[in-house]
């Protein structure tokens, strides 16, 4: 029998950064996902990885727990083709994502050290569906002073809020009372901005996602954004090789293999037993001895060897059922939302064309030379091409569109690794409210189409036809209901916030705070590590030596 | 470490380096008598190596390996795909005195072959070979290399192999030549090894050195962050690669914040 401290259920990027700092922090981490790949709903897979994905989840009667899970999270998959030449080249993302360059995310990735094990690039453009047209959004105020498309009056406004926005807003007089007013509003009412500015503003800069998002979250993502911006390039934003979430995922779990962990994929947990506290084979620990005695096995599918633990970590979907809460309804996978698509619209789309938006007039490109020369822009992006981008659609800003919510976009090509040459990846996503009727398809095609409107130059020339296309729903995560009546050594991690610019640094956070509650449940156990916890992420000060360079 | 014979640090060219086999043929230790030039005789299973890093010296040009090792990832056969992303090298490790594990070994080919860059040079390396050669007293076989460790010399380790010295040859149950039949049809390089010894480990990576082609890599990292694992081996990825590792120094804060 193998005897670990921890065992986690789920290699998703939550439950992979909390796998590595337990790892790290001294607890042997057994690591365990049934699906055969890492990443789980946040995986980087290839096409053919990606249509068996939707298969299997689309495919009718689930005898599967996990599966059943699955098919409520997931409750509309459909792609168009069952492959495509070259399927490895590529890794699509389950959960798109920009990331921030400064946030606990990129700490996280550079104090544990994942950060040498995987790439990033910087995200080229971000730019905003206005009447037909996307247009460069300026990240910074430097950006909107060299812009010649705002007026004199506009920029002065635009800077009065921007530099508002970059400040310690908290207990400004403008935002008195007005933390919770919707965030366009506010720009309207205080900084007396036009409609497409605040559009701009909260959509491209903020990526607020509905127009009632309430101010002060906004104001705080624009102030880390603006803060970010400058780090690594003109961009706030990263974009990771691979896929980004999936590919960061692997990175924290081959850390936490490296300092120990033991990893074991594609296999389903078929049974756990909880071991009655006072039969326990060995004797009780005495504080600062090792721990000795364990309160689970767990039965893996075909391996002979059981493993046993003291804390288990899962993700919800995964969490097996000897181990929920004992209500009747236990059984029952969740409700399901089948007509009804609150949640996120996904489409994912490949495409063999290049895309191109407008630069925005600027002052010579010169001003951009003193960058350091491995963040400076490809010369094809001069003429607006885009590999790596981000289109904002804000609501009602296409005919047959959502006039309710806002469509994010997000193109990645070769330059992330993502993609074989000559070929994108486009991902829309669009928040769905209670009560909304149609299919992914209905509600995203128009935006799929403006996306491929743009990889024509000539109005004359026939609209693209994607290589493949997913579309798919993904019901968002009730709170954290399920924690509810659990055994405090059993954790349910949290799912990932599906957002475009916050699914990291969220995700950082709420790993942090797995750790510590499973800090605390490993404190019951009198484990000695837990005095002194050397976490990944406090202080900038953690550093390691493994590297002999340098 | 040997790093400051090198002179010009800024030329070397990296190259990512994955080491696969079954656990205990001695993938570490052949890493470890490649980097310092040592050899610990009960080496635990691995953890809690990253990577290492060694340079090599090859005519005009220094290459720096960034070698990854499993970190034990293989034994549920759990191998994250992004250990073989853009690695432009593999040493597949078997143990001469293991017959299933040069089948091991082949699997892990067929599983690179598939799974990893196209061009990636990969070495077979049939290893713990002064198990069944009569006892080489050739200590001088490591340090006939262009290795910067070649320094100080190889035998420190005292020869506490049980019941090796008896009929070494018994032992062997990798016959040499079925193994390098295979490496030729399978179109790898291929060395007979001894981590102990040091007998043909730097040889594994002048080799490979020879084979990897340097001006490809150099004209897709040129100037860049310059990690193979960032910025890649693929001929269209431009240096764009963030090292996020670099100091941010510059944060432009008087026109930001
Ligand atoms: C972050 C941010 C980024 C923006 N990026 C752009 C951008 O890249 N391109 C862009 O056109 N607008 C951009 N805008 C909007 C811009 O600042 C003006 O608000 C907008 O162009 C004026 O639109 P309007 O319909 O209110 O004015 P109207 O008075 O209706 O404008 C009439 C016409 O004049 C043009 N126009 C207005 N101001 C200018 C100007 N200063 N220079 C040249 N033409 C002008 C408009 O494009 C329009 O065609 C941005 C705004 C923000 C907040
Ligand atoms: N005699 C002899 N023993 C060796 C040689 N190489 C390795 N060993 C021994 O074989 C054992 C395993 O070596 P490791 O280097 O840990 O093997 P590994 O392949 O890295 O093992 P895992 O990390 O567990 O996969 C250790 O006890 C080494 O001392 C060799 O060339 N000759
Ligand atoms: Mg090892």
């Amino acid at each position: 029998m193998e005897c670990v401290d921890v065992i986690i259920l789920g290699t998703g990027l939550t439950e992979s950064i909390t796998a590595a700092a337990l790892s790290k922090a001294g607890f042997k981490v057994a690591h365990i996902d049934v699906n055969p790949y890492y990443g789980s709903n946040e995986a980087s897979l290839s096409v053919d990885e990606l249509v068996q994905w939707a298969t299997e989840r689309s495919s009718g009667d689930h005898d599967d727990a996990y599966l059943q899970a699955q098919a409520a999270t997931f409750p509309y998959i459909s792609t168009s083709a069952s492959t495509l030449p070259q399927s490895r080249q590529y890794a699509i993302s389950l959960a798109p994502s920009i990331i921030p360059s400064i946030g606990p995310l990129i700490s996280s990735l550079i104090s544990s050290g994942v950060a040498r094990y995987g790439g990033y690039r910087l995200l080229e453009r971000v730019g905003i569906y206005e009447s037909g047209k996307v247009r460069d959004v300026p990240g910074s105020k430097e950006d909107v002073f060299k812009n010649k498309d705002i007026s004199l009056v506009d920029k002065r406004r635009l800077m009065r809020f921007l530099v508002f926005a970059a400040s310690e807003f908290e207990d400004s007089k403008e935002l008195a009372g007005k933390g919770d007013v919707p965030f366009v509003e506010f720009l309207r009412a205080t900084f007396s901005l036009k409609d497409n500015l605040a559009s701009v503003i909260a959509y491209a800069l903020a990526f607020c996602v509905v127009a009632s998002e309430p101010t002060l979250p906004a104001l705080r993502r624009i102030r880390s954004y603006l803060r970010a911006g400058g780090r690594y390039g003109s961009s706030p934003f990263l974009v990771g090789h691979y896929g980004g979430a999936g590919e960061i995922a692997q990175g924290f779990c081959r850390v936490a293999a490296v300092a120990g962990g033991i990893y074991i994929l594609g296999k389903r947990v078929m049974a756990v037993q909880t071991v009655p506290p006072n039969t326990s084979v060995d004797a009780q620990p005495t504080s600062g001895e090792p721990v000795t005695s364990f309160k689970y096995t767990v039965e893996l599918e075909d391996l002979p060897e059981k493993l046993s633990c003291n804390v288990i970590i899962s993700s919800a979907d995964l969490l097996p059922p000897e181990l929920r809460p004992s209500a009747p309804t236990h059984v029952e996978p969740p409700e399901l939302p089948v007509v009804d698509l609150t949640g996120m619209l996904r489409c994912i789309a490949i495409i063999d064309s290049p895309m191109y938006f407008a630069v925005s007039s600027q002052t010579p490109q010169g001003s951009r030379s003193e960058e350091d020369g491995s963040t400076s822009l490809p010369d094809d992006n001069s003429h607006g091409k885009i590999d790596t981008a981000v289109i904002v659609f804000p609501p009602a800003s296409l005919p047959g569109g959502s006039t309710s919510s806002s469509v994010q976009a997000m193109i990645t090509g070769e330059s992330s690794m993502s993609t074989p040459s000559g070929k994108w990846i486009i991902y829309i996503s669009m928040l769905c409210c209670v009560g909304t009727t149609g299919t992914p398809e209905t509600m995203l095609n128009p935006y799929l189409e403006a996306i491929l409107g743009l990889t024509v130059s000539a109005p004359t020339d026939p609209p693209l036809k994607p290589l493949f296309t997913t579309y798919y729903s993904q019901v968002l995560p009730a709170a954290d209901t399920l924690h509810d009546g659990l055994d405090p050594s059993v954790l349910v991690s949290p799912s990932p916030q599906p957002f475009l610019s916050e699914i990291s640094d969220s995700t950082a956070d709420k790993a942090e705070a797995l750790f510590w509650k499973a800090i605390s449940a490993l404190k019951s156990f009198h484990y000695p590590q837990v005095d002194g916890i050397e976490a990944i992420w406090p202080s900038d000060t953690v550093q390691e030596g493994e590297d002999q360079d340098e | 470490m040997a790093e400051s014979a090198s002179g010009s640090a800024d030329k070397s060219v990296q190259v990512k380096l994955v080491l696969l086999g079954e656990a205990a043929v001695g993938k570490s230790s052949v890493v470890l008598r490649f980097v310092s030039n040592e050899f610990q005789a009960n080496k635990e299973p691995t953890i809690g190596a990253a990577f290492l890093t060694q340079k090599c010296r090859l005519e005009d040009r220094v290459l720096r390996y960034e070698i990854w090792d499993t970190a034990g990832q293989e034994r549920f056969h759990s191998l994250a795909p992004m250990y073989y992303r853009n690695a432009q090298a593999a040493v597949v490790v078997y143990d001469v005195t293991k017959a299933s594990s040069l089948e091991k070994a082949k699997s892990w080919v067929k599983e690179l072959q598939r799974q990893a860059n196209p061009n990636i040079v990969i070495a077979l390396a049939g290893n713990k070979v002064d198990l069944v050669l009569p006892s080489p007293s050739t200590s001088g076989t490591g340090s006939s290399s262009e290795s910067e460790d070649e320094a100080d010399d190889a035998t420190a380790t005292p020869g506490e192999t049980p019941g090796a010295d008896g009929q070494p040859e018994s032992l062997r149950q990798v016959p040499r030549e079925e193994a390098q039949a295979y490496a030729s049809e399978a179109g790898l390089l291929f060395f007979e090894t001894s981590a102990k010894t040091g007998e043909g480990v730097v040889e594994i990576f002048t080799e490979i050195a020879k084979k990897i082609p340097i001006e490809h890599i150099l004209a897709s990292t040129r100037g860049g962050a310059g990690r193979p694992g960032a910025a890649g081996a693929r001929p269209g990825a431009r240096q764009e690669g963030v090292n996020l590792e670099e100091n941010p120094a510059k944060s432009k804060d008087a026109c930001n914040c």
